[in-house]
């Protein structure tokens, strides 16, 4: 039963089947053999959250699942989110909005976890936003740029304003000088 | 929105200095980015590496029979197999004869470091690879590593065996360099007169890189096409390029790397280290596509290491705080193999040290020593030990003088009426703001009412604080660096493709060049296309670190931009016969000025530049094409200050940050949104330095830190918002743009350190150690000594 | 970072699990939520030729009420821990220590069963079960055995379980009215595992201490009971109470690990204070 197994699993609406080894986790059955590549692997031992995919509607990282314990399950991933192609959904426009990606290689885990997050807790605290984001890792940005994103969601998702314009890190004091001699 | 004003000088149009949304976003947001990962060639034969478990010692038996014989293993190569095709090695920054430790592929007879590799398995998968790699019998003769842990290191560096006999020293490289003077003796006559000289040693923990894409290569030698054809994530492909060919004594046009997107490096990916250049002579001998992706357990053992000082210095005051001199030596552990030469950055920290200061006589002295660790790569800032020890010295120095920190640094920096200052170290800074920062990032934060509320929340039991921290940053533009080239091509069509030799790897480049040629030109964001980390389309470059791309690559693209506008001017004149001085162009439009209906459209120009060329004055060049290769001076500056508030915990030691401010001044910003973007991230990268990451090793090299579960990288629970503010005075170079991609690295230890010193400063004094973990803090509230 | 090959066993009953665990012996793994156990097998620091996967046996995963106790099933997720209303109304201290395991992902996974077998000495369910004298139901070939939380760990990641055994229930003993609970614990960061933690209980009858519990982690090889302290407590008024020096008490005598994040004296001197927080807001909470 080491030898590989047939699995058939639900990705992003559709049937897709695989025949795999045990051993190879959802993550990397979803990259190889499925060839959903947006799902990312950067720790490969459940820290940093890249790998995050909904399983049965769940958010769990994908490296610590393994694939034929996916097998009968519904698998949505980072390509799954978007309402049409060439759309995006309304997490990931807020990341472009607020700048919430620099190089992006987290990003997919990040807006995976916060479908799943603000659908558990629509009206979070900036405190619970943080504490949500938590468990996803990011080098690049700070955070700063993912938790307006979020603030930005929560705001649309209440019924407020459309948001204008790009919302930045922080308040700002602004001082034009002219050039130095 | 930044509240950016558009005044004269700032440099605020149509698009520059604008928050235009990202162009690269649509495709990451949604998965459809493309990381080498995302692209490795179904036919590439998978790596993994045999890496030493040990720190130091020789090899009895490396056995690789039985792991050749796994079903699914193409091949397992040793130093024996690799090392002969080895040409010659060297970075093309550091030059053919700069000295460096001893290179090898993969170690054969010895090993130096804990995680050095061994031998490489190329299999059918990883999974397989990793399979062979428990089939290999390895026995090492340990032997005692040199090293030692970060308070007393330097002493075992220095004695005994060498980590690398052939280099015949420990020493790896000294300051000042042969040739420069030894000392300077008007500051030995300061430091012996002056009423006040402090000295200090700042200790400077190990961190690392760690960008969310670990390193990784695929290659393939294609004998029949006579192309080694290279993908890489790295931030030059250029030098992926010329180390490669240069290794397996290629010529550069047998060689062809490209990048794809890549998930950051902050440094890491500026070289190319041993794992990347096994891969390519791999596939080389084996006539194969092979592929490694560094896993994140390699990453942080072996894929290259930081920030490992000691930084001493001297400072001298009058008796009212003004600095008289300063003197600083700096010791450097560059582990065993450097990922470029002998991976010091003392030589930087000397030129930096005395910041925005005003500081008299000047002396530093360095010593960088190898050790049986990690080897040294560049990493975000990789000289911050000046500006780290310099604001911390300040702070103590203040502290002994009775004067404020604030005043203490207003006092000495180098005033707007000094401008152009040259510092002790030949520097000419010409457009820095250190005052205007300090004003501004003090009032931001409310320094004058903190100072009640301190005092009120100490009355309390509360312990506060708040630190404060200047610097320069200077981005090194030497030789090739310096002279990067932008090609502007418009097709028939009348859209422009946009040619660099960046690589882009989180800064946003697509985006923010692609604001500097739409302006220039006069058209649509959107009719813009930057191509970039390809050495077949790319001009030659040294791509994207040192904060570089916004003044080399934006300014180049700026004076590209307006060559290839004077040549649209040209051709339209020809059609609208007017003189291109009365031409005006407007959204992709080129009309006559004050003459409305006299107008010619782009797609237009393109045709008649092209097709319709016998229409043009017989001198003029036809086509539509501008390029433009930039003279910069090696070192640029922006300036900041940096400003926190922390509290902490009595009974733990936890230090929260509940305010952070940065005022910095990069000149005339492309995009504020990536600017401040790029300030956060590199502040975040302080504070997880200064608080969490610590790469570890036991007495004896062993590496204790080999997982995220252990190397701690900060979250966003741990982190405040981050709250900016700007002063723009443009720098004299094109664009007026600055560099200032490192500076919230570079600064925020210093502002952290500070802030947590001066809560603590009713407990007695925070030792100069880091990082600043519960038990270092809690310690001094206790009145424990530290172990 | 990629597991060794293993044969992959999905039972679908608690028999069918015991049956083939019983085939292998000590050959074979049980997979819970696995997210402890996987990052082990990506490392390579373990391997097994089998991992009997618990995922499919549905009759594990349940809270339910049974004669003044709340029994949760192994493969309870932790997020269903969490937010369950009996366990947040009769074992409050269950659902606030789950709230402190990892991050929601890993919780959306991870079993209440799978925590207290791995027995990580730095965990919050360990400590939990010590701290409330639960019992965990132990399935194996000749059938089910209770077995008083004090005796299922036997030391780093180690329980008393037999290699044929399988971690089937965990009954949590409900206390009384005027019981109050806290859990505290100091951790690096948010989801960390804790550097030192605490779970405390007690039960206040007419301004004196009826009851007590207090457990340890992070402290010792296994979750620890500070029995003098809970001597001290229990019989005293709460009026006037010195909790730091029942703090002090509880760390009497213990000797904590050091490791890259803290020493052991570090952990001694938090752990007496998240004691003593632990206690005032425990006390709160049984006053009110």
């Amino acid at each position: 039963m080491s030898d590989p197994h047939p699995i058939t699993i639900t990705v992003n609406g559709q049937a897709r089947s695989a025949i795999v080894e045990p051993r190879k986790t959802l993550a990397d059955v979803l990259r190889e053999d499925l060839r959903l590549t947006g799902t990312h692997l950067a720790c490969e031992h459940g820290v940093c959250g890249a790998c995050t995919v909904l399983l049965d509607g769940s958010a769990v990282r994908s490296c610590l699942v393994f694939g034929v314990q996916a097998d009968g399950a519904e698998v949505t991933t980072v390509e799954g989110l978007a309402p049409a192609p060439g759309e995006l959904s309304d997490v990931q426009a807020a990341f472009r909005d607020c700048h919430g990606l620099q190089c992006g290689f987290c990003t997919p885990g990040f807006v995976v976890s916060i479908h799943a997050f603000l659908d558990a807790n629509p009206a979070p605290t900036d405190e619970e936003i943080r504490s949500g984001l938590s468990g996803n890792l990011c080098r690049c940005t700070g955070y700063a740029g993912i938790v307006n994103a979020v603030r930005q969601v929560v705001r649309e998702r209440a019924g407020g304003p459309p948001t204008e314009g790009v919302p930045t890190v922080a308040g700002h004091a602004v001082t034009t000088l002219p050039s130095a001699p | 929105m930044t509240a950016t004003q558009a005044a004269p000088g700032s440099g605020v149009g149509r698009f520059l200095g604008q928050s235009v949304k990202r162009r690269e976003d649509a495709r990451l947001v949604t998965g459809h980015g493309r990381y080498l990962e995302d692209v490795l060639w179904p036919d590439a034969w998978h790596v993994a590496f045999l890496r030493s478990p040990v720190a130091r010692g020789r090899i009895s038996t490396l056995d690789v029979k039985a792991a050749r014989a796994l079903p699914g293993v193409r091949a397992v190569l040793t130093g024996a197999d690799l090392d002969p095709l080895v040409k010659s090695w060297w970075q093309t920054a550091m030059g053919k004869d700069s000295p460096q430790p001893p290179r090898r592929l993969l170690a054969a007879d010895d090993v130096r470091y804990a995680g050095e590799p061994i031998a490489m398995v190329l299999a059918e998968s990883r999974y397989l690879a990793e399979d062979a790699l428990e089939l290999i019998d390895l026995d090492i003769e340990t032997q005692p590593a040199i090293v030692s842990d970060h308070r007393g290191r330097w002493g075992a560096a220095k004695d005994g065996e060498l980590v690398h006999p052939e280099y015949g020293s420990n020493v790896a490289s000294t300051l000042p360099y042969p040739g420069m003077p030894d000392s300077n003796p008007a500051l030995e006559e300061v430091l012996a007169s002056a009423p006040h000289v402090v000295e200090e040693t700042f200790h400077q923990h190990r961190y690392i890189c760690v960008p969310m894409e670990t390193r990784g290569i695929q290659a393939r030698w294609d004998p029949a096409r006579d192309l080694l054809e290279i993908v890489s994530s790295t931030q030059n492909v250029h030098e992926v390029r010329s180390t490669v060919s240069r290794l397996l004594g290629l010529s550069d046009v047998q060689v062809h790397a490209r990048a794809e997107d890549v998930g950051g490096a902050f440094g890491l990916k500026c070289f190319v280290d041993s794992e990347e250049l096994a891969v390519a002579a791999a596939a080389y001998s084996q006539q194969c596509a092979v592929a490694w992706i560094e896993d994140r357990n390699e990453n942080l053992v072996a894929g290259g290491h930081s920030r490992t000082e000691d930084l001493t210095v001297s400072l001298a005051t009058d008796a009212d705080g003004k600095i008289l001199g300063i003197k600083g030596h700096h010791v450097e552990d560059v582990g065993a193999f450097p990922t470029y030469g002998v991976g010091g950055n003392a030589g930087l920290a000397m030129m930096m040290l005395p910041g925005p200061y005003d500081v008299g006589q000047y002396f530093y002295s360095a010593e960088a020593v190898f050790s049986n660790t990690c080897g040294m790569t560049p990493y975000r800032g990789p000289f911050l030990m000046e500006t780290v020890a310099r604001e911390q010295l300040i702070d103590i120095t203040a502290a002994r003088l009775g004067i404020d920190p604030v005043e203490f640094r207003r006092r000495n920096m180098i005033r707007p009426d000094q401008l152009p200052f040259t510092t002790p170290t030949g520097l000419v800074l010409e457009t820095i703001t250190p005052i205007e920062t300090l004003d501004q990032a003090t009032e931001m934060i409310g320094y004058a009412d903190f100072r009640k509320e301190q005092a009120a929340a100490r009355a309390e039991g509360r312990i506060l604080g708040i630190g404060i921290a200047s610097y320069i940053e200077g981005s090194p533009a030497f030789g090739a660096a310096g002279a990067e080239q932008v090609t502007v091509r418009m097709d028939m069509a009348g859209q422009a493709l946009v040619f660099m030799g960046s690589g882009s790897h989180g800064q946003s480049v697509e985006t923010t060049m692609a604001q500097v040629v739409a302006e220039e030109l006069g058209i649509d964001i959107d009719d813009v296309r930057i191509v970039q980390g390809d050495t077949i389309s790319s001009p030659y470059g040294t791509g994207t670190a040192g904060s570089r791309t916004a003044t080399t690559f934006g300014g180049a693209a700026r004076i590209a931009g307006q060559k290839l506008k004077e040549k649209i001017l040209q051709v339209a004149a020809v059609a609208l016969e007017a003189s291109p001085d009365d031409l005006e162009i407007t959204d992709g439009v080129v009309s006559v000025k004050g003459t409305p209906g006299a107008a010619i459209g782009m797609e237009q120009i393109a045709a008649m530049a092209y097709a319709g060329h016998t229409m043009l004055p017989a001198d003029m060049e036809p086509g539509l094409e501008a390029k433009h290769r930039i003279r910069n001076p090696p070192l640029m500056f922006s300036n900041a200050c940096h400003a926190a508030i922390v509290e902490i915990d009595r009974d733990t030691g936890a230090v929260e940050i509940k305010r952070y401010v940065v005022s910095e001044d990069c000149g005339n910003m492309i995009n504020p949104m990536v600017v401040e973007g790029q300030i956060t991230g590199g502040v975040v990268q302080g504070i997880g330095g200064v608080f969490y990451e610590h790469f570890v090793y036991d007495g004896d090299g062993n590496p204790l830190t080999t997982t995220f579960l252990d190397y701690l990288l900060p979250t966003a629970a741990d982190v405040p918002d981050i709250e900016i503010g700007h002063v723009i005075t443009p720098s004299n170079t094109p664009g007026g743009f600055k560099p200032m991609g490192e500076g919230g690295a570079i600064c925020s230890p210093p502002a952290l350190i500070n802030a947590v010193r001066d809560a603590l400063a009713p407990f007695g004094g925070l030792p100069n150690v880091q990082p600043l973990t519960p038990e270092v803090v809690l310690d001094v509230i206790d009145g424990v000594p530290a172990v | 970072m990629k597991p060794a090959p293993f044969t992959y066993e999905a039972p679908t009953t608690l028999g069918e699990a015991v049956d083939v665990l019983g085939r292998y012996g000590d050959e074979a793994k049980v997979l819970a939520g696995g997210q402890s156990l996987v990052p082990v097998l990506a490392l390579r620091l373990a391997r097994f030729e089998a991992l009997v996967d618990l995922n499919r046996v549905d009759e594990l995963a349940y809270v339910r009420e049974d004669d003044g106790a709340v029994v949760v099933g192994a493969m309870t997720r932790q997020a269903t821990v969490e937010a369950d209303p009996l366990v947040r109304r009769a074992v409050p201290v269950l659902a606030e220590a789950t709230r402190l395991i990892g991050h929601f992902q890993i919780r959306n996974r991870g079993t209440l069963g799978g925590s207290i077998a791995h027995g990580d000495p730095a965990a919050e369910y360990p400590a939990v079960v010590t701290a409330l004298d639960a019992t965990v139901t132990v399935a194996g070939p000749s059938g089910t055995r209770q077995l008083a939380a004090a005796d299922l760990y036997d030391g780093p990641m180690t329980t008393t379980l037999a290699d044929d055994e399988i971690l089937a229930a965990v009954s949590f003993p409900v206390w009384g009215p005027r019981s109050g609970f806290a859990v505290r614990e100091m951790a690096r960061r948010e989801g960390d595992f804790a550097t030192a933690g605490t779970v405390v209980g007690v039960t206040v009858a007419d301004g004196r201490i009826t009851r007590a519990a207090i457990s340890l982690f992070g402290m010792g090889p296994v979750p620890l009971r500070a029995r003098d302290a809970e001597s001290h407590l229990v019989g005293a008024a709460t009026a006037g109470l010195d909790l730091t020096a029942v703090g002090a008490a509880a760390v009497a005598g213990v000797d904590p690990p050091s490791d890259v994040h803290a020493s052991g004296r570090y952990r001694t001197r938090v752990a007496s204070r998240l004691v003593a927080r632990a206690l005032e807001s425990a006390l709160q909470e049984a006053t009110a």
